[in-house]
């Protein structure tokens, strides 16, 4: 296809590290060029901090510093709206408003935004959504609609095989433990990867409970936990459950003060039984001795516990 | 314990404001069960849902632990917890869970575990009571709707008045008895009777209102700004100092009036394109009516943590900066102590007063 000269901006943050995948295959069938702004450093979340109110999450403040890399150098930049995507599916009320916040939060840069919006409940599924984006961007139906299928085939055949190389860090020997946290927040390189890092530097297998078959842990949490109802909690709770027995500590991250978070880490702390739990809530800190020490002992004690020590 | 005359379950809701009595009227007169009314919500209540709670949930959930703590040592056998759009779906049972883990046996009716309200209501008042009538139910529906209805209308009255009358305590003397009449209450005639007479005595006191009063609009979360514990008491607050005092939200305009979100949000289309969850659309709605109204300031309150108001923050701030409104956002958590409100209302009553002026 004839590429034609519009540029779309993906801030790196939020639902970046859910979709990336789908939003690349999609534009790339479209022709689209995309810009990615840069991984996060301090600079960004001391500039989405100056922007945002000053409740927000950490996460919220780490997407205003992305958007605002991004104003001037694209002609749109791509927010989402997610709110449900399905009967009882819903997101956190954030990503419901995140269109309209950013909107009013940078009304008077100027810049486009263009959202498209996933509604399940109030008839707009996921393949309208991205059908109207495409419209938005001057497509006729047909090829958005082509593109998305197309988005969605090399959107699923990547995550099998991510699930698959998650699956097999389970087996095999060493010490492993499960990262309960969204994706937004571990696969930031400012909050969530000094995380992984430190790990991986002391001989520690992290397994993510995010990148999991995403059917088969929603069905868990719903037996687990009936009325969690937000999509990515319910993935990571029930992906928690049924692998809590395969490793040998877990991990509950979240960044400060992450709604959902707040009461489903309290209910997987009341729930899952029988394996150490450590529980870390990541603010806009500059410092890691604090965390590193935290990760420390937390690893010394399963060691003891396994009578390495 | 039960006694051997009474041997009705003993339901209890978390305390809601001046709701309970609506809450009461229908448990006892529509489900047949005994309703116990735990004790108004103080700081210990607070400070015994705190200890218990997660740590940076939204405050309501603490107050409303708190609350069923106290129900369930006032003797209640049964919780019954309603359900809602946000984090508010999951209270239910996260409490349960917690109230479990610590120790009390009771039985939980989690009204989020059976989606949606009006398809499933009857599923509920049987759960609650499997020999209630369906017909006893409807008609004491019927009653507490009016009930309702009632005590926001005078709810409502008593604050956009209270603050001119030249006796002061009148109308909270006359609010105070219409409240414990509400509460009394056993048929639709002894509401009608209380209505009239809150009705009578506020025609009779005597107020000395200028033309152009202070005008005050009062938005934000659900809970907090219908608790008047939770918030301080805000509402009485403001009044004393002669303002008058404005309140959209509240239940029965919530649940009952307006109940198409979309006809409100036709209205604030420049402001957000798509509903951005719970009350917001009621908050900038009500924010963008007032501002072109004429109000002389609007408070923004709202519990610490509460997402969907956190999120539209940006566009209330816009809505002041267009129409020159001064906005107080008052956040409230656990710490909130009465003397740092007063002197941030004083300030900001201080402030509009002198706008006003020149």
């Amino acid at each position: 296809m004839e590429p034609r000269s519009i540029k779309v901006g993906l801030p790196r943050a939020f639902l970046y590290h859910r979709y990336k995948d789908m939003w690349k295959a999609f534009f790339d069938a479209l022709g689209v060029e995309t810009v990615v702004s840069a991984p996060t450093v301090r600079a960004d979340l001391d500039n989405g901090s100056a922007v945002a109110i000053d409740e927000t999450c950490v996460s919220e403040k780490i997407w205003f510093g992305h958007v605002q890399q991004l104003i001037g150098k694209c002609d749109h930049i791509l927010v989402p709206r997610i709110s449900s995507v399905g009967k009882e599916r819903i997101f956190c009320t954030r990503f419901e408003a995140l269109p309209d916040i950013t909107r009013a939060v940078f009304y008077a840069s100027g810049q486009s935004i263009v959202d498209y919006n996933i509604d399940v409940q109030k008839k707009s599924s996921e393949e309208d959504a991205f059908i109207d984006l495409g419209v938005k961007l001057g497509f006729a139906p047909r090829e958005a609609k082509r593109a998305y299928k197309d988005a969605l085939r090399a959107d699923a055949k990547i995550w099998k095989q991510r699930v698959a190389a998650e699956e097999k860090k389970l087996t095999g020997p060493g010490m492993k433990v499960l990262i309960c946290a969204h994706s937004y927040v571990l696969e930031d390189s400012y909050i969530g990867k000094p995380v992984l890092d430190f790990l991986r530097e002391n001989d520690v297998k992290a397994i993510r409970a995010d990148i999991c078959d995403r059917d088969a842990a929603r069905r868990k949490c719903a037996a687990l936990s009936p009325t969690c109802h937000w999509e990515l909690n319910c993935e990571i709770m029930g992906s928690a459950a049924l692998r809590a027995d395969k490793v040998d500590g877990v991990i509950l991250m979240s960044a400060f003060p992450c709604g959902p978070d707040s009461m489903v880490n309290e209910m997987m702390m009341r729930k899952i039984k029988g394996v150490p739990m450590l529980n870390i809530v990541l603010d806009g800190q500059n410092g890691t001795a604090g965390l590193e020490t935290r990760l420390e002992s937390f690893i010394d004690i399963i060691r003891f516990k396994e009578g390495l020590l | 314990m039960k006694s051997a005359l009474d041997q009705r379950k003993r339901c209890a809701l978390p305390r809601y404001g001046n709701y309970n009595c609506v809450f009461r009227y229908l448990l006892e007169k529509g489900v047949n069960v005994k309703c116990i009314l735990p004790p108004e919500i103080t700081r210990k209540t607070v400070d015994i849902g705190a200890r218990n709670s997660p740590d940076f949930v939204c405050v309501p959930f603490k107050t409303l632990l708190g609350s069923m703590i106290e129900a369930l040592e006032a003797g209640a056998d049964t919780l019954i917890m309603p359900g809602g759009a946000c984090r508010l779906g999951y209270y239910g049972e996260l409490h349960e869970q917690i109230l479990r883990d610590m120790g009390y046996e009771f039985e939980m009716i989690n009204i989020a575990e059976y989606g949606d309200l009006g398809k499933n209501i009857l599923k509920i008042i049987k759960r609650i009571n499997p020999k209630a009538k369906v017909s006893a139910f409807l008609m004491a529906a019927l009653d507490a709707v009016k009930m309702l209805d009632y005590v926001d209308e005078i709810t409502a009255q008593m604050y956009q008045n209270c603050g001119f009358e030249i006796n002061k305590g009148e109308y909270k003397k006359a609010y105070n008895r219409f409240l414990s009449d509400m509460f009394r209450a056993e048929s639709r005639n002894d509401i009608e009777d209380g209505y009239k007479r809150v009705k009578d005595a506020f025609a009779a006191i005597a107020i000395d209102k200028p033309e152009h009063p202070l005008r005050v609009g009062l938005l934000g979360e659900y809970f907090t700004i219908m608790d008047p514990p939770s918030n301080l008491y805000i509402e009485e607050k403001l009044a004393d100092m002669g303002v008058e005092v404005w309140r959209w939200l509240n239940l029965s305009n919530r649940q009952f009036k307006e109940n198409s979100d979309r006809n409100l949000h036709v209205r604030i289309r420049d402001l957000c394109r798509y509903d951005m969850g719970p009350t917001s659309t009621e908050t900038l709605w009500s924010a963008k009516k007032w501002a072109e109204d004429g109000f002389d300031g609007l408070i923004h309150v709202k519990s610490a943590n509460c997402t969907p108001e956190i999120d539209l923050m940006p566009m209330l701030q816009r809505v002041g900066q267009e129409h020159k409104l001064p906005i107080l956002f008052q956040n409230y958590d656990t710490q909130t102590s009465d003397v740092g409100l007063m002197t941030r209302l004083e300030a900001f009553y201080d402030m509009i007063s002198m706008k006003k002026r020149v």
